[in-house]
C-alpha cells in the first residue's frame, strides 16, 4: 500500500525534540548526556526517514529509539562505576528553580532514583500518557511485566515522597520553620 | 492515588529542548552527509581507475597475440617462398640435365 506522507525531517525534529529531550533526561537524570543523546536519535532517523510510514511511527519511532539509546547510556555509566544517584540529584538539584510546584521537583528527582525499568515505565506513562499496551510495544516487553513495573514504581515512588515530605516537615519543625 | 498521579503528570511534562538541539542536529546531519558523499564519490573512483587499468591491460595483452600472429604469417610466407624458389631452381636442373642427356644420346 503506497502511502502519500512524505516526512519532512526539520518538521520532524521541530515537532518531537522537546519529547526526545524529555524522555532522554527523564531516564539518565542528565541534561547535557540527554542532548547528545537527543542529537543520536535525529541522526538515526535522518538515516532511516525513508523507512518511515507516517506521523504516528515516527512519534513510536523516536520514543521507541529514545529509550533504547538511554538505557544504553545508563547501563555504560554503571559499567563505568559513576554513582549515578549523586551525579543526578545534583543535576536535577540545579534545575529545581525551574519548577513551579517544589514537591513536583522533587518526585522528578526521586523517579531518577527508581529501577530503570520502573522509571521507563513511569516516563511512558506519565509523561507521554501511554497505555500499558503502547508502553509494552514501545519497550518491546511484555505486557504483563509493563503493569507490574508501573504498578511496584508507583508504589515505591509514593513511599519514597512519603518519607521526603516527613523528613521535610520533620527539618522544617526542628528549625522552626526557618 | 489519583492526586499523586496527577501530580506526578504535572511533574513529568515535557521540558522544552535545548534551543541548540536543533542547530547541533541539522549541522551534524550536514557535515555526514557531505562525508558519505566524499566516501561514494572515493568509492567509485576507485572503481573506474580499476576497470580503466583491466582495460588497457587486457587491450595490451592482445596486441601482443596479434603482434605475434603476424610475425608468425610473415615467417610462414618467407618460408613458403624459400620452397618455391627452390623448387623452381630444381625444376630448371633437371630440364638442363634432362635436355643435356638427350644431346649425348644423339
Amino acid at each position: 500500500m503506497a502511502h502519500d506522507w512524505q516526512p519532512d525531517f526539520e518538521q520532524l525534529v521541530d515537532e518531537h525534540q522537546s519529547m526526545v529531550f524529555s524522555l532522554a533526561w527523564r531516564m539518565t537524570g542528565d541534561r547535557g548526556l540527554a542532548e547528545e543523546i537527543a542529537q543520536d536519535v535525529f541522526l538515526e532517523l535522518d538515516r532511516h526517514l525513508g523507512k518511515i510510514e507516517s506521523p504516528l511511527h515516527a512519534c513510536f519511532w523516536l520514543r521507541r529509539v529514545t529509550m533504547s539509546r538511554s538505557t544504553d547510556a545508563l547501563r555504560r555509566r554503571k559499567v563505568r562505576g559513576m554513582d549515578l544517584w549523586v551525579e543526578m540529584d545534583e543535576n536535577h538539584g540545579a534545575r529545581m528553580e525551574e519548577r513551579a510546584s517544589p514537591l513536583g521537583a522533587r518526585l522528578e528527582q526521586l523517579l531518577s532514583t527508581l529501577p530503570e525499568p520502573q522509571r521507563a515505565a513511569l516516563v511512558l506513562r506519565y509523561q507521554e500518557d501511554l497505555t500499558p499496551e503502547e508502553i509494552a510495544a514501545t519497550l518491546n516487553a511484555p505486557l504483563a511485566t509493563v503493569k507490574s513495573h508501573l504498578q511496584r514504581g508507583l508504589k515505591l515512588l509514593r513511599a519514597k515522597a512519603q518519607d521526603s515530605l516527613r523528613e521535610y516537615v520533620r527539618v522544617k519543625e526542628c528549625t522552626g520553620g526557618i | 492515588m489519583e492526586d499523586f498521579e496527577n501530580e506526578l503528570r504535572q511533574a513529568l511534562e515535557r521540558r522544552t529542548a535545548p534551543p541548540s538541539l536543533k542547530r547541533k542536529v541539522l549541522e551534524q546531519r550536514s557535515r555526514l552527509r557531505t562525508q558519505r558523499l566524499r566516501v561514494r564519490t572515493a568509492m567509485w573512483q576507485r572503481l573506474a581507475a580499476s576497470v580503466a587499468l583491466a582495460a588497457v591491460l587486457g587491450g595490451g595483452f592482445a596486441w601482443r597475440n596479434r603482434e605475434e600472429r603476424l610475425k608468425g604469417e610473415a615467417a610462414r610466407a618467407q618460408v613458403l617462398t624459400a620452397l618455391r624458389i627452390t623448387a623452381h631452381a630444381l625444376n630448371q636442373m633437371n630440364e638442363e640435365l634432362a635436355s643435356h642427356g638427350n644431346a649425348g644420346q644423339k
